[in-house]
């Protein structure tokens, strides 16, 4: 039986009310924007601080845990949750200035807790009815939200893009839960990862498909070689502030639910899918990488970079069989690229908001025209490209060790360590041109005045990111003690 | 009736639908297809719970009746938009975005 005290519980009490009432409050006042945004914030911040203080306790329990409810307490889903409200956070933030002109901001705010409850109850749930529902509640609100400048035909292609390909994965995820509750008869993962162990061989076909639909439904999520066309277009399209939200709050959401699942569920099934989830991460972050050189618009370049990113995440769920830093590695750099990939998109919002412009040409100067935005984004792109001593180095550095380990048991092991550092470099490459743009181009240019949302991201996130690369033992005993046990049962 | 016709029909539905994902541009079409699979999911849902006498697999599938109608709602007000905005609602012509 749940506590009433229970983390996920509490917080979908905070946000669902703070996002409950929001909307009433805007019907009778419009123009009371800046207070939707900073009750938004302060709900955020409550629930943030709820996580912590949980921690602080000892009330939550290490790894994750399976057991007979649909929600767990556990350390695991509360690494996820704290990445995933920062970046609500943020993107509220970005948007106070970029959303200024349009209408029914008590209704955006509020979208944005919705989205943000659902991704916390995915990262937190332990059965397949709770994670359908909570995933189907963390998507419906982003499709509204990216085509929310609804006279503009790119958000509007943006989010239609999106909604199709969400809608497939939704409805694929729910054939795959179908199946796997046919197989074992309940939607508890845990039994459901125990009847697959157990299975009979003649239905091993429809345990196989099953596993398909997962990866299919979840990869659409996060931006998985090859189902990711949509992604793009999405992020170019959509306010920025939304495409943070998207890159790097719901994409995780996907991460969550794929190692609650696939990964658990790999094992259960005895099925070697470890080579076919390499081999995906590096057509992932191959192409991810070297799409993204090409690009001259700089949104469209970071969710290229995105996309390039999951190829490296998905490397630690790869080798999570035979090494137990693969799957802390995957959380690690999750949690990381939360906030490299979130900072990056606030400052294009904040470079939208003060200058309107997106194209990589144009951004020339930016160090003398938006000197904060500029250095959140120059150190942003270098802990995302893996830079010592930022903290997307230690990430990296801990998956690219895992890899290498596993090399020990699978001949293939080290190969995505090779690919993966020459696929930082290759990205060192396209980001070094963005830096240079903007401080090594453009003569003359005033500095122009800059959002205080974005500054306030960015002035966090350059802590964030430059402190815990400086020193970061605590993140790393942190996500030691949120890694689930990987046992083959 | 067996299960395993129940099945068979739900696994044709999924082909169905998945073959109109891949092949039809139609923003409508498409919403038909992802309707179709979720129905197919729902049949299998219903048919594995009469099976395996638990009720929650209904409940499910009720859940998931009413998860789809809400994204239909949303799904819908998008094709509209785009329809005011293009006379059309054919996404291979959607092209503002690319690169």
């Amino acid at each position: 039986m749940l506590e009433i005290t229970t983390t996920p519980l509490v917080i979908m009490a905070i946000l669902g009310v703070a996002g409950v009432s929001l909307p009433l409050a805007g019907m009778r006042r419009p123009d009371l924007r800046h207070v939707y945004a900073g009750v938004s914030i302060a709900a955020l911040l409550i629930s943030l601080g709820y996580v912590a203080y949980q921690f602080a306790y000892d009330m939550v329990q290490p790894g994750a845990v399976f057991d007979a409810d649909v929600l767990a307490d556990d350390a695991f889903g509360g690494i996820f949750a704290i990445a995933m409200i920062l970046v609500a956070i943020f993107s509220v933030a970005g948007s106070i200035s970029y959303m200024r002109d349009q209408r029914y901001p008590a209704v955006y705010y509020s979208l944005i807790l919705l989205s943000a409850i659902g991704m916390v109850l995915v990262a937190y749930s332990t059965d397949l009815v709770m994670l359908f529902v909570a995933w189907e509640l963390m998507s419906i609100p982003t499709y509204v939200l990216a085509g929310f400048m609804k006279r503009n035909p790119m958000s509007n292609e943006a989010a239609l893009k999106y909604f199709l390909f969400g809608a497939m994965s939704s409805a694929i995820i729910i054939y795959g839960i179908s199946l796997a509750y046919g197989l074992t008869g309940s939607t508890n993962i845990s039994e459901v990862i125990v009847g697959m162990a157990a299975l009979d061989h003649t239905m091993m076909p429809l345990a196989i498909l099953a596993a398909g639909l997962f990866i299919a439904g979840f990869g659409f999520k996060m931006g998985l070689v090859p189902f990711h066309m949509w992604l793009p277009d999405t992020y170019e399209g959509a306010p920025q502030p939304i495409t943070a939200l998207l890159a790097a709050a719901t994409k995780k959401a996907g991460f969550a639910a794929a190692i609650r699942i696939i990964v658990m569920g790999m094992a259960a099934l005895h099925l070697d899918w470890a080579l076919a989830l390499g081999i995906i991460a590096v057509m992932t972050m191959t192409i991810g990488n070297v799409a993204a050189i090409m690009q001259k618009n700089l949104s469209r370049m970071l969710a290229y970079s995105s996309i390039g990113h999951a190829g490296y995440i998905l490397i630690g769920l790869a080798v999570a069989p035979y090494t137990a830093a693969g799957l802390q590695g995957s959380i690690y750099h999750v949690f990381n690229h939360a906030v490299m990939k979130g900072a990056a998109f606030i400052a294009i919002s904040g470079i939208v908001a003060a200058l309107a412009v997106t194209h990589i040409e144009k951004i020339k100067g930016l160090g003398r025209r938006m000197p904060i935005t500029a250095i959140g984004m120059t150190i942003s792109l270098l802990a995302l490209a893996g830079v010592p001593p930022l903290n997307g180095f230690w990430s990296k550095l801990m998956l690219f060790g895992a890899a290498l380990d596993s090399g020990s048991v699978v001949w293939w092991g080290p190969w995505l360590a090779i690919a993966g550092v020459l696929n930082s470099a290759l990205s060192l490459a396209y980001y070094g041109w963005v830096m240079r743009k903007m401080y090594f181009e453009g003569e003359g240019e005033k500095r122009v005045g800059e959002p205080r949302g974005v500054i306030a991201v960015m002035v966090f996130s350059i802590i964030f990111m430059v402190g815990l690369g400086v020193y970061p033992d605590p993140v790393i005993q942190f996500v030691e003690f949120a890694t689930p046990a990987f046992v083959v049962p | 009736m067996a299960l395993i016709e129940f099945v068979l029909v739900s696994v044709a539905l999924l082909g169905v639908g998945i073959y109109g994902l891949a092949v039809k541009r139609n923003a409508i079409r498409m919403l038909f297809a992802v309707e179709i699979i979720i129905n197919a999911a729902n049949l299998n849902l219903v048919a594995f719970s009469r099976h395996v006498a638990d009720s929650g697999g209904q409940s499910l599938a009720l859940f998931s009746i009413a998860v789809a109608a809400a994204e239909v709602a949303v799904g819908l007000a998008l094709v509209v938009v785009a329809y005011r905005m293009y006379r059309d609602i054919d996404i291979a012509k959607f092209r503002s975005l690319k690169g």
